[in-house]
């Protein structure tokens, strides 16, 4: 009977046989359960915060002298700001806001104004205003104001050719009585949604 | 497009832009090539794999001494052959692919929750400890032979081509990269969690297995290697936070802080510039090969290193085994690209209108590029090879006793058909070892047909069966192995996979 097992005709078979069903095993294991078609389902919504401008204005410094009065201060500014304008802005940028957060002990309210300038230089898309309430004078508690600009996909999409932003401050009737600090802070919240 | 350069854009900046070519080619760089939409798709895809690799443990196959590629696990294993040679290119085949943390199934299951939702889940679940290796391995030729006049030596030698990666799992970046900073303001995201390793190299090795008495083989196994393809990110610092703060200018701070980076490249800077040079894609490809085909031929970066490996026989039954392998060095000093990011910055928005504070406008990707140079250099530099040990004890019995079969080499005591024991296996890694533990059973169900079942043990697996089949037809011998076969039924639930096959001609 040994003599049968080890024939090689037998030798042959059984190794065969044996390497056949693990190999057969190995490569034709199963995938249960899965479906990876849901990989086109994945996307990224990731929410990046950035600060965005500031700014802060102390009477002591801007007064020459007490009899100076300007019936109307306006100063502005222009920043680099090509983000709307890349491809993966208008790909995927979905939102974005902008909070600004003025504290003022000036007893003046002040305009705050910005908007979008192209290549060329001329305004597109719409132009933000914001008022920021008065103080009550130096020395007091500062007046919170917080004003929050949304810029949905509509408006990213006018936009999306702009390479600059223009911002500037206006206070009225200013006078070298006027004492205290206004103080900007603001942030942009961008929301991306990345789909594979 | 990516999230780098939206990353960079995001942040408004004066009139004058940074114009650095090596920040802008970096950026670029970053856009078109790094974060691409595909590389994109397949990095995610590959985080979202992370599950647990056993590297180069190659459990089935340690102390099997039938087949001639034990001795490239212990040049001191205790052989029985008078020559062999391996089929070339197909003597040893192995494939090892192994993910810690989770596994295909965790994403892809189907079922009612959201994809997203269970990426989430799985992104929480990873830790910066979780890794994905893969290993591979060629055989290109093996050949041995007992020394004639000294039958107590065997000598042993063979080329083969071996490609080893391990990437930890970049938590702390997914994160930021999935999630964005938004919920994560005042955590640290620590440069330090990128680390990763990938190597391609070939490797010729000969050594000799020597038996000193009845009770005590020895080996030792000399090799050089030549490296086709290295890079290398390891023992970064510096972190990077987005702090809310009260008393500061703005809202936030954004923070780097005592960044230092570095990713050392070699074999990288031709294939580069092949790529650059070449417009044909055929003619790339086959630059590329013609590059990497002669670094093989001890044209690339070189090293040398030792195995060292013995056998004690306690008994005539119980068998102590221990290994070393990979005690060597590469020095790498030819085709050298190494990139070393480092400095500090500060970012807390645009002083605006800039007569307020009467200071000079403000330039973030001037001061970013100031701060955070981006240097590159060809310094020499040397690595380790991954060392790797292992032991096993090995208690046998049911010795043959068919006198009817002359099946076994006369003169030899016959062998025995059973035995059982248990192996220890560890490998250093960049962050730290990686450790396995196995029960074996060894059964030989006829002198022609040997098996192995496995049973391994490691920080990440609890039910790892591997089995290993070698059988003899006449002089040819063929193996084949793989573990974790009780996966084998879902494979995607599989957090390693591993499998080693190939035929010799023994004797």
């Amino acid at each position: 009977m040994y003599r049968h097992f080890f024939s090689k005709k037998y030798k042959r078979y059984l190794s065969l046989t044996l390497f056949g069903f693990l190999w057969v095993f190995q490569f034709t294991s199963c995938v249960d359960d899965v479906d990876f078609e849901q990989v086109h389902l994945i996307e990224l919504n990731p929410v990046y915060e950035v600060d965005f401008v500031y700014a802060r204005f102390d009477t002591d410094v801007f007064h020459q002298s007490s009899s100076v009065f300007v019936p109307e201060l306006i100063v502005n500014d222009t920043l680099d700001y090509d983000l709307l304008g890349i491809d993966f802005a208008t790909k995927h940028l979905v939102r974005v806001e902008l909070t600004f957060e003025f504290e003022n002990t000036i007893q003046r309210d002040f305009e705050f104004h910005f908007g979008f300038l192209n290549v060329e230089g001329e305004r597109i898309g719409p132009t933000y205003h914001m008022i920021a309430d008065k103080g009550n004078g130096g020395g007091t508690s500062p007046v919170k104001t917080t004003r929050q600009i949304v810029m949905n996909n509509v408006t990213i999409d006018e936009v999306e050719t702009a390479t600059k932003l223009v911002s500037s401050l206006r206070l009225k009737n200013v006078s070298g009585t006027l004492k205290g600090i206004f103080e900007l802070r603001s942030k942009g919240s961008y929301f991306i949604n990345y789909q594979l | 497009m990516n999230f780098s350069l939206f990353l960079c854009n995001i942040l408004p900046r004066r009139k004058e832009k940074g114009k650095s070519p090596a920040f802008r080619n970096f950026v670029k760089l970053s856009s078109k090539e790094v974060i691409g939409k595909k590389v994109t798709s397949t990095a995610l895809i590959l985080i979202l794999c992370y599950s647990v690799m056993y590297s180069q443990n190659k459990e089935m196959l340690y102390d099997f001494t039938d087949i001639p590629q034990s001795l490239l696990l212990n040049p001191g294993a205790d052989t029985n052959f008078n020559y062999h040679i391996g089929i070339p290119l197909l003597s040893h085949v192995n494939l090892n692919i192994g993910i810690k943390g989770a596994s295909l199934f965790d994403v892809f299951s189907e079922d009612e929750d959201n994809i997203n939702d269970k990426i989430a889940h799985t992104l929480n679940k990873l830790t910066n400890n979780d890794y994905l290796t893969i290993t591979q391995q060629l055989e290109v030729f093996n050949f041995g032979w007992k020394a004639n006049k000294r039958n107590d030596i065997y000598f042993s030698g063979g080329i083969y081509q071996e490609f080893d990666a391990i990437g930890y799992f970049p938590k702390d970046f997914a994160v930021l990269a999935y999630q964005g900073n938004q919920d994560y303001v005042n955590e640290i995201f620590r440069f330090s969690k990128l680390r990763g390793n990938a190597e391609l190299m070939m490797v010729y090795h000969f050594g000799l297995t020597k038996k000193v008495n009845k009770k005590l083989i020895l080996g030792l196994r000399a090799k050089l290697y030549s490296s086709m393809f290295h890079v290398r990110s390891n023992k970064n610092k510096g972190f990077f936070t987005t702090l809310e703060v009260s008393d500061a200018n703005n809202i936030y701070q954004h923070i780097i802080s005592n960044a230092d980076i570095t990713i050392k490249t070699s074999g990288y800077a031709s294939l580069k510039e092949i790529y650059e040079n070449e417009e044909d894609d055929g003619d790339k490809i086959d630059e590329s090969i013609n590059s990497l085909v002669g670094k093989s031929l001890l044209g690339g970066n070189l090293g040398f290193g030792i195995d060292l490996g013995g056998t004690f026989k306690v008994n005539n039954r119980t068998n102590i085994t221990a290994s070393l392998n990979d005690l060597g060095l590469v020095f790498y000093n030819k085709d050298i690209e190494t990139y070393q990011i480092r400095g500090n910055y500060v970012f807390e928005g645009f002083d605006t209108p800039i007569q307020f504070s009467g200071q000079a406008p403000q330039n973030f990707l001037d001061e970013l590029e100031e701060a955070t140079s981006i240097d590159e250099n060809s310094d020499p530099y040397i690595v380790m090879r991954p060392l790797k040990l292992n032991s096993s004890i090995r208690y046998s019995f049911n010795r043959y006793k068919n006198d009817n079969c002359d099946c076994f080499i006369k003169g030899k005591q016959l062998p025995f058909m059973d035995s059982f024991g248990a192996q220890v296996f560890m490998q250093f890694r960049p962050k730290r070892p990686q450790f396995a533990g196995s029960l074996f059973y060894l059964k030989r169900f006829f002198p022609f047909l040997r098996t192995k079942l496995t049973y391994t043990i490691d920080e990440y697996s609890y039910y790892n069966v591997g089995f290993v089949i070698s059988a003899d037809i006449n002089k040819i011998n063929f193996y084949i192995s793989a573990n974790n076969l009780l996966d084998y039924n879902n494979i995607v639930k599989a957090r390693n996979i591993s499998m080693q096959l190939g035929f010799n001609v023994i004797m």
